[in-house]
């Protein structure tokens, strides 16, 4: 079994490992030729399911596995793996490399890197050049501290060595991903640090009002009009926010298992703005799952009134403007009233 | 009647509460030591593994400065102190300058420290807090009594050094992830690597709750200088380290580290303004096959320079003879016991090209010519953010889920640093007997202790003996009735 890969998008790798470890420790990597799946299933709660391209993450990449399909299936811990990423950003470059230390297998990233330097030795210079000068590309170039300049720029090699999981295809095949139905509803979300920081708020008021440790939940409804709505119901409390104008994005046909006519989005839309498909979240997973705006990509939820809820997270590139979008699916732990 | 007083200037009180802080992640006191030209804060921590002193030059560091010796303390005054009450003085209102223009009046403006002590005098240090915005906080705090523990260390001794940038060495330190326990430092050729591992052995279903194991190879041209035995392995504890090179950061100078052999110590020293700072810490370890060969490089004026920060850090450091267990046969005899207990490291990763078997200047050699070739390569730096956090560790906290209240209150606790009063739990036994024998203890001092801790010096080996006894016969000022039932006090 071989797995070695130049990294890209590490900025985008590190947010994705951020998000996926709001909702659990451990995450399932299963690499092929041509795909890389990021699952997390917790116990309880919200999960993730993803396909990136391997070319979104990876490049110049080689798998060799004794698998079908060539396929290598591992479990990774998310703190250290983001970590990891987290010394490798603003490097010069980083590679990843199944390997064993030790009898032990483990996932070794290799990042080139420099570390800046003050160009004095007592002024409080800042740690990291400053950016926000669009003219001030050369700053790291200051001609007149040549000793500095030169001596700023030595490589540094940093190994971190990921502990790891190596699966075998069995254990993995009991996890599949949870059916997806045509939604009701598919809506465009709002920003989602909107979103988020108005759930919380009703999470926490509910948390206190109730005293008891019951996580509150939360109702969600959207409609095919452009209307959201998030609601709180305690004992002493209702509350409600809306968001209005909201994106309902048109199906492709193409892509519709029925006819675009008998589609159960095109009866809700036909029943106006009234006709609302909900669903009740935990207040506190529903906030976990709202972390995945730090990716800033689009988020279309797709609602089965009083039975599910599923939201595609599109990644864009940071790193490279040019490439397709990648896609998370959150499958939201849903409750039905 | 005050055996000393002195003033903190605003900056004063910044480098004062840095030092505490820094002390506070060694142990939970500071030993206060003054004389009348040199004021001390010092403390060793409970494992006896790690050392550490700042010394502050009182004509420059304080405002003013005036030192009374009078009684048992003619020459000098020393007392020891919970940093955590002190530091807790200059917390929070001083420094960070994007403050709002009203959050700027709540800035210490200076602090006048007066100790008193003596006979028919509470033993207090008093601490005036003038506020810019004309607010004064007067603070007594209790102290003990109680000499000043000094490790000291042989530079003689000493055969390695060398000394880097406090800020680069920091960055380095940074990208170890938390959980790991031990640094290994060794030299490889024209590389330096810095390795961070977790030797807590974990059973194999828990394998993925291992931390990062972090490996850091460094152009020995990064160094000031440096002059270190060949595969020489040096074991210290991360947690030290961290916490030297986050205060040496500060000051912005370089670091000087010193060792010689594994299972002696290591001192690190840098100055900062007007302040001293020297830290002695235990090593483990073991040594390359060939001692004779160096990796070696000389950086004109660094290193006089560094050598004379040194000589003014310590100047009270005594000679200490070398003991008898730096004969080789019983070093190689501890170094296997090290190995033994440390399972060897991996050698450093094998894509680096093989140890260079020239000597000596070789490594100079190929510095100068890399400084020669002016690698101006602007495709090596970093690509410049699209977003805003920039910060290497800084995370998001508007992303982060909302949580209960009950589990704020744990981990909002402002607490810097760990109270699980877990002493490092280095492999040290033979090198925790070196610095016990170089510490001086004073007997005959009086003790005034903070609340009911009297205790006579002298006293630590059989404290573990004490709480039954004591038990028997105290009382805790408040406790559950049922508990005292029993007593005279509440007949049944």
């Amino acid at each position: 079994m071989r797995f070695h890969s130049d990294l890209k998008n590490i900025r985008t790798f590190a947010k994705l490992t951020a998000a996926f470890s709001a909702l659990e420790k451990l995450v399932w990597l299963r690499l092929s030729d041509d795909t890389a799946h990021f699952t997390v299933v917790p116990d309880t709660g919200s999960q993730i399911w993803s396909a990136l391209p391997m070319d979104f993450l990876f490049e110049n990449c080689t798998i060799q596995s004794a698998e079908p399909g060539n396929t290598i299936n591992l479990e990774l811990s998310l703190q250290p793996l983001h970590r990891a990423l987290k010394s490798a950003q603003n490097s010069i470059s980083a590679s990843l490399r199944l390997t064993k230390k030790k009898g032990v297998p483990v996932l070794s990233m290799t990042i080139t890197t420099t570390t800046s330097r003050p160009s004095h030795g007592n002024a409080p210079a800042p740690s990291r050049p400053s950016h926000d000068d669009p003219f001030g590309d050369d700053d790291d170039f200051p001609s007149a501290h040549l000793e500095t300049s030169l001596r700023r720029e030595h490589e540094k090699i940093i190994t971190q060595d990921i502990p790891i999981r190596v699966l075998h295809p069995d254990t993995v095949a009991s996890t599949v991903q949870p059916v997806l139905q045509e939604p009701d509803v598919h809506i465009q979300l709002p920003p989602l640090l909107q979103l988020k920081s108005i759930s919380d708020r009703f999470t926490k008021l509910a948390l206190a009002s109730n005293g008891s440790n019951k996580s509150p939940r939360l109702e969600i409804s959207a409609n095919m009009h452009g209307g959201l709505r998030v609601r709180i119901a305690t004992e002493t409390a209702d509350i409600s926010s809306a968001w209005t104008d909201l994106d309902n994005p048109e199906l492709d046909p193409a892509q519709l298992r029925v006819p675009i006519e008998d589609h159960p989005s095109t009866k809700f839309r036909d029943r106006g703005p009234d006709s609302w498909a909900s669903i009740y979240v935990d207040g506190k997973d529903w906030s976990r799952v709202l972390s995945a705006g730090r990716l800033e990509g689009r988020v279309i939820a797709c609602f089965c009134h009083n039975h599910s809820l599923v939201l595609y997270v599109y990644i864009p590139h940071y790193d490279d403007a040019g490439g397709d979008d990648a896609v998370l699916t959150y499958h939201v732990q849903a409750y039905t009233a | 009647m005050a055996v000393l007083t002195f003033t903190l200037s605003e900056e004063g009180v910044t480098a004062f509460r840095d030092a505490l802080n820094c002390l506070s992640k060694f142990s939970e006191d500071v030993s206060i030591e003054a004389r009348k030209d040199s004021f001390f804060l010092s403390t060793m921590n409970t494992s006896k593994s790690a050392y550490a002193s700042f010394r502050f030059a009182t004509s420059r560091f304080f405002g003013r400065y005036q030192y009374q010796g009078t009684g048992p303390f003619q020459e000098k005054f020393f007392c020891s102190m919970y940093i955590r009450g002190l530091a807790s003085l200059f917390r929070s209102r001083s420094g960070v300058e994007s403050r709002s223009e009203g959050d700027k009046q709540s800035i210490i403006d200076r602090c006048d420290v007066a100790i008193e002590d003596g006979e028919g005098v509470k033993s207090r240090f008093i601490a005036r807090i003038i506020f810019r915005n004309g607010l004064t906080a007067t603070h007594r705090l209790p102290f003990e009594v109680s000499m000043p523990v000094h490790a000291k260390f042989n530079k003689q001794e000493a055969l390695y050094h060398w000394s880097i940038s406090s800020r680069t060495l920091k960055q380095l330190v940074d990208h170890f992830g938390p959980g790991t326990e031990y640094l290994d430092i060794n030299t490889d050729g024209d590389h330096v690597n810095f390795t961070c591992f977790s030797e807590k052995t974990i059973s194999d279903d828990a394998v993925l709750k291992k931390p990062l194991h972090t490996s850091i190879a460094v152009e020995t041209d990064e160094f000031d200088d440096i002059d270190v035995e060949d595969k020489l392995q040096i074991v210290v504890s991360i947690k030290d380290v961290r916490a030297i090179t986050q205060h040496a950061a500060i000051t912005g100078n370089a670091i000087v580290a010193r060792y010689s052999l594994p299972a002696r110590p290591m001192q690190i020293s840098y100055s900062g303004d007007a302040i001293s700072c020297e830290f002695l810490i235990m090593t483990v370890g073991e040594r390359g096959g060939n001692p004779e060969k160096r990796t070696k490089k000389v950086r004109k004026g660094a290193a006089n320079k560094g050598s004379n920060s040194i000589s003014k850090a310590m100047p009270h450091l005594e000679e200490t003879s070398r003991r008898a267990s730096s004969t080789p046969s019983q070093t190689m005899a501890d170094i296997q016991r090290k190995q033994a207990a440390s399972p060897s490291m991996p050698p450093p990763s094998s894509s680096r090209q093989p140890p260079n078997p020239t000597p000596r200047l070789s490594a100079a050699r190929a510095s100068a010519s890399r400084i020669g070739a002016f690698d101006f390569r602007p495709s090596q730096r970093p690509p410049p953010p699209t977003l805003r956090s920039e910060s290497l560790f800084v995370e998001d906290e508007a992303w982060e889920p909302v949580r209960d209240d009950d589990e704020d209150a744990d981990e909002d606790a402002r607490l810097e640093w760990d109270h699980s009063a877990d002493p490092v739990s280095f492999p040290l036994q033979s090198s925790r007997s070196w610095l016990e024998a170089n510490v001086r203890k004073n007997p005959s001092v009086s003790h005034i202790g903070r609340g009911d801790d009297v205790r006579p010096s002298g006293y630590e080996p059989t404290e573990e003996a004490q709480p039954t006894a004591a038990e028997s016969t105290f009382l805790d000022p408040t406790q559950r009735l049922s508990d005292v039932q029993g007593l005279a006090l509440f007949p049944d």
